[in-house]
This record gives C-alpha cells, sequence and structure tokens, in this order.
C-alpha cells in the first residue's frame, strides 16, 4: 500500500512552498466544479452582449465619448468584464462561509500566515475561473464582437502585468473588507457592499474618464481604477510610454500600501476574533 | 518530567450583544446596542508534563473549547498566559502551530473534493516536512490506520469513521509533540471508537505524544487519560488523577448480598443489624442491598454484620461507577467544595 503513496512523491525530494501548495489544491479543488462555471460564465456573459448593445446605440449618433472611439469602447466593455471574471470574489466567499462556520479554527492552528493563504486559494481558484472566463471572452470578443487585439507584443506584456497587480489590489481590497466580518459575522451585506462600490470605482460598467467629476476624481485617487481601468488602459494603448510606467507604478504602490493595511487591519481582527461554534 | 502545556491564570472574556427576541428587539439594538461580558473561562490554571495524558472535561458551555483555543493560539486571552513548549501560542501563532495538531471531531482537517494523498501530501508542505520523513511517517499511519484503500479517495466520500481515521492521519504527518483532540469519537461506532482509542494510546506510547483530550465519552476519558482537569461555569473545579475521583467521590458503595432464606423479612434483619451505621436498605425478593458511607465503615464491617445476621448465599461489593460519579458532578449533586476531607492539593482554583 505505500505504492500508492510514493507515486505522489516520485521525483520529490523536498516540500514545495507550503503557499503554492495551497493554490495548487485550490485549482484542483475548482476544476471540479467546472460544469457550474461554465453556465456560471456564458449566463454573466449575457450582460456583456446588453452593455455592448447600449453603447453601440450610443455611438450611433457620435464618433467619441471621452477620447474613446466605438472600437475602444466595444474593447473595454468586452476585457472589463473578463477581467472581473479573471479577478473573482472567492477570497470574500471563502472568508465569509469559513467565518460564519468557525471553519477558519482550521486554518488557524496550521503555520500559515491568514492573509497569505487567501491570497494563495484565490489565486488557485483565479487560474481556473479566470482563465476559463478570460478565453472564452477574448474569443467571443474577436470573433463577433469586433475587438481590436494588443497592437505589439510589449503591449500584452504590460497588460498582462497591470493585470497581476490588479488581482492582487482586488484580493487585498476584498481581504480588508471581509476582514469585517469577524465583527458581524453575518457578511452578506458587507459582500453585497463592497461588490457594488469597486464595480464602480474600478470601472468595471462606465469608463473613468466619462464619470461626473466629483466621481472621476475620486475614482482616479483610489486604488480599484487598478483593478479593471488601468490594464484596460494600457492594452488600448490610452496609457502608453511614461504614463504606462507611472500607472503601473502606482499600481505597485498601492499593492504594497494594502498588503500593509491588510496586516494591520489582521491584527486587529485577530485580537477580537471569536471563532464560532464548540 | 518537564511541563509542556502552561495555563497561568487563564481569563477570556467576549462581548455579547443583549437583544431582547423580535423585530423590536432587533431594532432596539440597532439604535442602542446593549452589550453583556460573559467570561468563558475565568482564571483557569494547571501544567501538564511531555508525555501526559489528559482529559479536559465540563458540561456543554463550561469553557472547554474556549481553553484549546487559547492554548492552540486562535485566540488571545484577556488576562493571564498560555504557554505551549515555551511558547505564547497566540504571539506566535505559526510557530506554535508546528508542534501541535487539533483534531475537530465535527470538523474536517481535508480538503472536500481531494483525494485523501493529496491532502496530506498538501499538509507535509505547508509543515515543509522533509520527502524522506514524511515518507517513512505516513508509510507507517497507513499502516496503522489501515488507511490503503482509502488514499485515493476525496474526502467527501468517506464514512464518519474512514474520515475519522484519515483526520488523525493528516494530524501526525508533522509530527506534533501535542495533540488536542477536541471530541474526536463523536458520533463513531464502538468498534471504531475503540480502534481509535487503541491508535491514539500506541501513538502516546512510541512517540511521547502528549495529549489533551475534550469528550463527554468516559470510555474515551477512562481508557486514555489517567489524569482529569475537570471545568465548570469557566472555572477550574478539579484536577487530578482519575482513580482519585473514583476514591474521593466513589465512597458511596454498596453490599449485595442473596439470602438463602426467603421466608424472613431480611431487609427488617439488615436494617435493625446496622442501625449503628444508618445504611440504605432496600430489598428485592431474595437479593437484598445496603448502601452505606465506606469512609466511616470499612466495607469488610458491614459485611460482616450482614454475615451474621442473615444466611448470606452469595454476595457482591457494588462501587459507583465513575461514569455515575462524573454524571453526578456534571447535573451539581455532588458538591466538590463540601467535600469532608479535602485534600488541599486536590482542588485548584478558589472556590467563592
Amino acid at each position: 500500500m505505500s505504492t500508492d503513496l510514493v507515486r505522489g512523491w516520485v521525483g520529490r525530494t523536498r516540500p514545495i512552498n507550503k503557499y503554492v501548495s495551497l493554490a495548487t489544491i485550490s485549482f484542483r479543488q475548482a476544476i471540479n466544479y467546472r460544469a457550474a462555471l461554465f453556465v456560471n460564465i456564458s449566463l454573466t456573459f449575457l450582460w456583456v452582449i446588453v452593455v455592448y448593445h447600449l453603447w453601440r446605440a450610443a455611438y450611433a449618433g457620435r464618433p467619441l465619448f471621452a477620447g474613446y472611439t466605438w472600437e475602444d469602447m466595444r474593447t473595454y466593455v468586452v476585457l472589463a468584464y473578463g477581467i472581473n471574471a479573471l479577478v473573482g470574489w472567492r477570497i470574500g466567499s471563502l472568508m465569509m462561509s469559513t467565518i460564519r462556520t468557525g471553519e477558519i479554527a482550521i486554518d488557524m492552528v496550521r503555520p500559515l500566515d491568514y492573509c497569505g493563504s487567501q491570497l494563495a486559494r484565490s489565486a488557485g481558484y483565479s487560474v481556473v475561473e479566470g482563465m476559463l472566463g478570460m478565453a472564452l471572452t477574448l474569443v467571443v470578443g474577436i470573433l463577433f464582437l469586433g475587438i481590436r487585439p494588443p497592437h505589439s507584443a510589449g503591449e500584452a506584456a504590460l497588460f498582462i502585468l497591470s493585470l497581476l497587480l490588479g488581482f492582487l489590489i482586488k484580493s487585498l481590497l476584498v481581504f480588508c473588507i471581509s476582514l469585517i466580518m469577524f465583527w458581524t459575522t453575518n457578511g452578506f451585506g458587507v459582500m453585497l457592499a463592497q461588490e457594488a462600490v469597486i464595480q464602480v470605482l474600478s470601472g468595471a460598467l462606465v469608463p473613468i474618464a466619462l464619470m461626473p467629476e466629483a466621481l472621476r476624481v475620486v475614482a482616479s485617487v483610489l486604488p480599484m481604477r487598478g483593478i479593471v481601468a488601468t490594464p484596460v488602459n494600457i492594452y488600448l494603448g490610452h496609457s502608453s510610454g511614461t504614463d504606462a510606467a507611472l500607472q503601473l507604478g502606482l499600481q505597485a504602490l498601492w499593492v504594497v500600501v494594502l498588503a500593509v493595511l491588510a496586516s494591520l487591519a489582521w491584527r486587529r481582527a485577530f485580537r477580537r476574533v471569536e471563532i464560532q461554534g464548540g | 518530567m518537564a511541563d509542556i502545556v502552561v495555563a497561568d491564570h487563564l481569563t477570556r472574556t467576549f462581548r455579547r450583544p443583549e437583544r431582547t427576541g423580535g423585530l423590536r428587539g432587533a431594532l432596539r439594538h440597532l439604535v442602542r446596542p446593549q452589550w453583556r461580558t460573559v467570561t468563558a473561562v475565568e482564571d483557569v490554571s494547571f501544567r501538564i508534563g511531555a508525555g501526559e495524558s489528559v482529559a479536559y472535561i465540563g458540561p456543554n458551555g463550561a469553557g472547554k473549547s474556549t481553553t484549546i483555543k487559547l492554548l492552540t493560539g486562535i485566540l488571545v486571552p484577556s488576562s493571564g498566559v498560555a504557554r505551549v513548549c515555551d511558547i505564547e501560542p497566540f504571539r506566535e501563532r505559526q510557530r506554535n502551530a508546528r508542534n501541535i495538531s487539533v483534531v475537530f471531531g465535527q470538523r474536517t482537517q481535508l480538503w472536500w473534493d481531494i483525494p485523501v494523498t493529496d491532502s496530506l501530501r498538501l499538509l507535509g508542505d505547508i509543515y515543509a516536512v522533509p520527502a524522506a520523513t514524511f515518507r517513512a511517517t505516513l508509510d507507517n499511519l497507513v499502516d496503522v490506520l489501515d488507511l490503503g484503500p482509502l488514499l485515493d479517495t476525496p474526502a467527501r466520500q468517506l464514512s464518519l469513521g474512514q474520515r475519522m481515521r484519515c483526520d488523525l492521519a493528516a494530524a501526525l504527518v508533522h509530527e506534533p509533540r501535542v495533540l488536542f483532540l477536541d471530541e474526536p469519537t463523536i458520533g463513531l461506532d464502538v468498534s471504531v471508537k475503540a480502534r481509535l482509542r487503541e491508535f491514539i494510546a500506541l501513538m502516546r506510547a512510541t512517540r511521547e505524544l502528549t495529549v489533551v483530550l475534550t469528550s463527554h465519552d468516559l470510555g474515551d476519558i477512562e481508557e486514555l487519560c489517567p489524569r482529569l482537569i475537570m471545568i465548570d461555569k469557566a472555572r477550574l473545579v478539579y484536577d487530578g488523577s482519575f482513580a482519585e475521583v473514583t476514591d474521593r467521590f466513589g465512597w458511596r458503595k454498596a453490599v449485595r448480598v442473596t439470602v438463602a432464606d426467603d421466608a424472613m423479612d431480611s431487609v427488617a434483619v439488615a436494617r435493625s443489624a446496622l442501625a449503628r451505621m444508618d445504611p440504605e436498605v432496600t430489598g428485592d425478593g431474595p437479593v437484598v442491598e445496603v448502601s452505606f458511607d465506606s469512609r466511616r465503615f470499612p466495607p469488610g464491617e458491614v459485611i460482616k454484620e450482614l454475615v451474621l445476621a442473615l444466611p448470606v448465599s452469595d454476595l457482591a461489593l457494588v462501587e459507583t461507577s465513575a461514569e455515575e460519579i462524573v454524571r453526578q458532578l456534571y447535573e451539581g449533586t455532588l458538591a466538590l467544595a463540601s467535600e469532608p476531607e479535602p485534600e488541599p492539593e486536590a482542588v485548584a482554583g478558589d472556590e467563592h
């Protein structure tokens, strides 16, 4: 029977990094639900079609909205949807269920950093859910909705880098906000509120340039823009060269700030933590 | 024997919302929340030596789980100090985690949709167990717990007993020094229970594992834990050996005799013969049971008197079972404070 066991360890001479291992397991866990995933992605894709047609009607009378051509805009809409799917909400819903049921005790009796393990899980799920969502978005988008491919390989690389930073920003944000559940223990309100706020301020619904003055100023400063608006604008070539570098730097800065905030907030939450159940 | 688990005046309080029922109560709480402080663990102190096996018991809501959470570092004490392997668990939660393991009878630490092997491997990674050690430890666990046929099964398809066996293996892959078992046999059938107890005893013997067990199952306690720590209403009420509990509180003994001549009124005869001992005498046909205080009168004396007074054909000495004693302790019918001959060493915590 020991051969069964060794099978998983062939070629392994040392343990792999615990967070990488955790992300891998989450990835495999996510694959188990691929049928549900396909249904989910397909249904939400309807949303893209609706927004696409709204904008098409708007562009019938005008060639340009805040510097976006119709081609830019349809690319924006489709990509924004894809990115939203890529950077899932897993971290929030996973934290919610473990905090509510007290399952979190099992996470915490292990030598794992709480924030780190939530990010690792989120990464594992995002690879499955996000890659599938993104692939579907790009295929359907390029084939049927006429979105434009990136201009160059360099631009594509910057886009991917910006996307990764955006993933970290969103995960850390959701982590910080989800910590509120340690005080309220019921997370539905928190989840809905954060989702709405992040949707708007990230530019997932409407490009930030099109927002009313006051909101635009707020949205340009806050970290949420780094989730959707920054990567899409890099993809579209609306920010390139020094501007692109500046935007990426801003994203990186927010990642650092949020990571510090997350660890401070976690320390506070931990002092107060009440593990539910006996 | 070095102390490996130490609780020093541990106290933990919680703030609970004070809410009256119904919509009105909910609204009132929203406007002006009222809080009430609940003390889950109050001034609890004990020391557990390396390799010891201790049952930590008490009625539901007494504060057992809170203590375990304080010792595993997932709760911060309100005051007092916990120390496990010379580490304050909540200050160095991750370092503490490498020394300990926790098995929750009601929760699994296996990943639900993933074959058991992979969960075990992930745990090996999390604890950074060197591959060769991991393989050796696991081969041994697989062998002893007979996990071979279960390894490729996802956790969700396991029966409760199978899952518990896998959970125990999962708890031991990193060779912890202290194992906390939180109601490990809850819901298991008799034979599975017996196997688990056997396994835990074996691990204790072969690995110098320190075991802290919370359970309502007296079988678990009796078989695994020579020492008993009892907590009630957040306070420690007893810390001593299991045998001593039976000695201290098992003083009510009974002599049951069968009388050869069933024509005589044996109950009345026994009563008058033993009058000075103030016994409780009950009769059922030829069987007479005399229950007495064995601290005041040695059983031998009672038996002698009975044999002289009655034509005894059969005789048995009945001791109060541990189960009965613990049940009475839980119900509060056996007061620890009013013990007539208190041994000051044994009663820790004050009783005011």
